[in-house]
């Protein structure tokens, strides 16, 4: 009895050493949109699609750049901006079409553990564009984390010949 | 995950093997004259209060720990309820990550422990006992701030008082010995599974007071000094 009890607890102290942390692999979270033509029924952009921003510095960051043929695209949120301002260009075979994206959100910081890197979750409050070659943006779900598969925006088109 | 728990279960159906060969002991049978007399030890049988010695050497050696003491009633030596009460604290920051950890909260914890040995009124006693245990804390969260790899500036990365709460429940197997007059020693181990809990706003905490690191193992162990009153 005397000689089974030391095993027994050595056995589950091995045990009791272990642990397990799941970091994401990826600490930036995401916008999705999907796009919708007037008709109100998803679509695919032919226009070549360029949307930019303007950092901290005053300098630009092109974030998607001159994509053709999507039917949605993702888009970055700030840290810590109430509110972030995409520039987005529409070109088409004879013109060039210009509209702002503007996205009012809160900034959430999100914990996983010590010994994962910091990140942020948000949720989108409103969102405003101007109407050039976008009809209009609805907000589909407002909760941007680490979920992939949710789809935040539906940006709606005019159309174009 | 599933290979952690697989050997989880390895290890305790070893434990319980061992635990039932154990039974059959030829020891235990030298003493099965004693076992088979006439009980006549009262129902009260006393009372030991006793602390544990892992949660301070833990602080004292890591960045996270518990103070904590108990309170068990000697039911005709074969019953103990046990009240255990005491304080969990951390203060960690990661050198890789900067991120800082900081709480320090009361626990408590209720339950009962059997004496399975024949003889119960050995000096050495095998117990296997189950609790409910219950921590409401705070914990404050750090951080220098966070790089927007995007917009170029920094993020402020940083809470207070993000409120938790957990319930859960332990099982347990553990010796007691007698060392000399009302002094006790022993040790439990113990097996953690959540009932139920609240991690707070900003969606998981870290270390949990008398629970131990949330993404920790469910083992865990107590080594006690008792003195009987």
């Amino acid at each position: 009895m005397r000689k089974i009890i030391p095993i027994i607890a050595a056995a589950l102290l091995i045990v009791s050493a272990c642990s397990s942390i799941d970091c994401p692999l990826n600490n930036l979270v995401y916008t999705s949109y999907d796009i919708y033509g007037a008709d109100g029924r998803r679509d695919t952009l032919r226009d070549t699609l360029t949307i930019s921003t303007n950092r901290s510095d005053g300098s630009d960051s092109v974030l998607i750049n001159r994509d053709t043929r999507i039917t949605g695209f993702s888009l970055p949120m700030s840290l810590s901006h109430p509110q972030d301002v995409f520039f987005v260009e529409v070109k088409g075979e004879n013109s060039i079409t210009y509209d702002t994206l503007t996205v009012s959100k809160e900034d959430l910081p999100h914990f996983e553990s010590v010994d994962c890197g910091p990140s942020f979750f948000h949720t989108i409050t409103a969102v405003e564009c101007t109407d050039n070659a976008i009809d209009s943006v609805v907000i589909n779900n407002p909760n941007v984390d680490y979920d992939t598969s949710k789809k935040h925006f539906r940006i709606y088109f005019k159309h174009r010949d | 995950m599933t290979l952690q728990r697989n050997i989880s279960e390895y290890i305790s159906s070893i434990a319980i093997s061992l635990l039932m060969l154990a039974a059959a002991h030829p020891a235990a049978a030298q003493r099965k004259d004693t076992a088979l007399k006439n009980d006549s030890v009262p129902l009260f049988n006393g009372m030991a209060v006793a602390v544990d010695l892992v949660g301070p050497v833990q602080m004292a050696i890591g960045d996270y720990g518990q103070y904590e003491a108990s309170l068990r009633v000697n039911l005709k030596d074969r019953y103990f309820p046990v009240i255990e009460l005491g304080v969990g604290r951390a203060d960690y920051t990661d050198d890789v990550t900067q991120t800082s950890y900081k709480t320090s909260a009361p626990f408590g914890r209720i339950g009962i422990d059997f004496n399975l040995l024949k003889d119960k009124h050995d000096i050495y006693k095998l117990f296997a006992g189950v609790r409910y245990a219950f921590t409401s804390f705070k914990y404050d969260l750090g951080h220098p701030g966070v790089s927007d790899p995007v917009w170029g500036d920094t993020a402020p990365y940083e809470a207070k008082d993000v409120d938790c709460s957990y319930h859960w429940l332990e099982f347990g197997i553990g010796v007691d010995a007698k060392i000399w007059g009302p002094v006790h020693m022993g040790w439990s181990l113990r097996y953690r599974k959540r009932a139920s809990y609240d991690d707070g706003r900003l969606g998981k905490s870290w270390y949990v007071p008398g629970y131990g690191r949330s993404d920790g193992s469910a083992f865990g162990g107590l080594f006690n000094i008792a003195i009987e009153i």
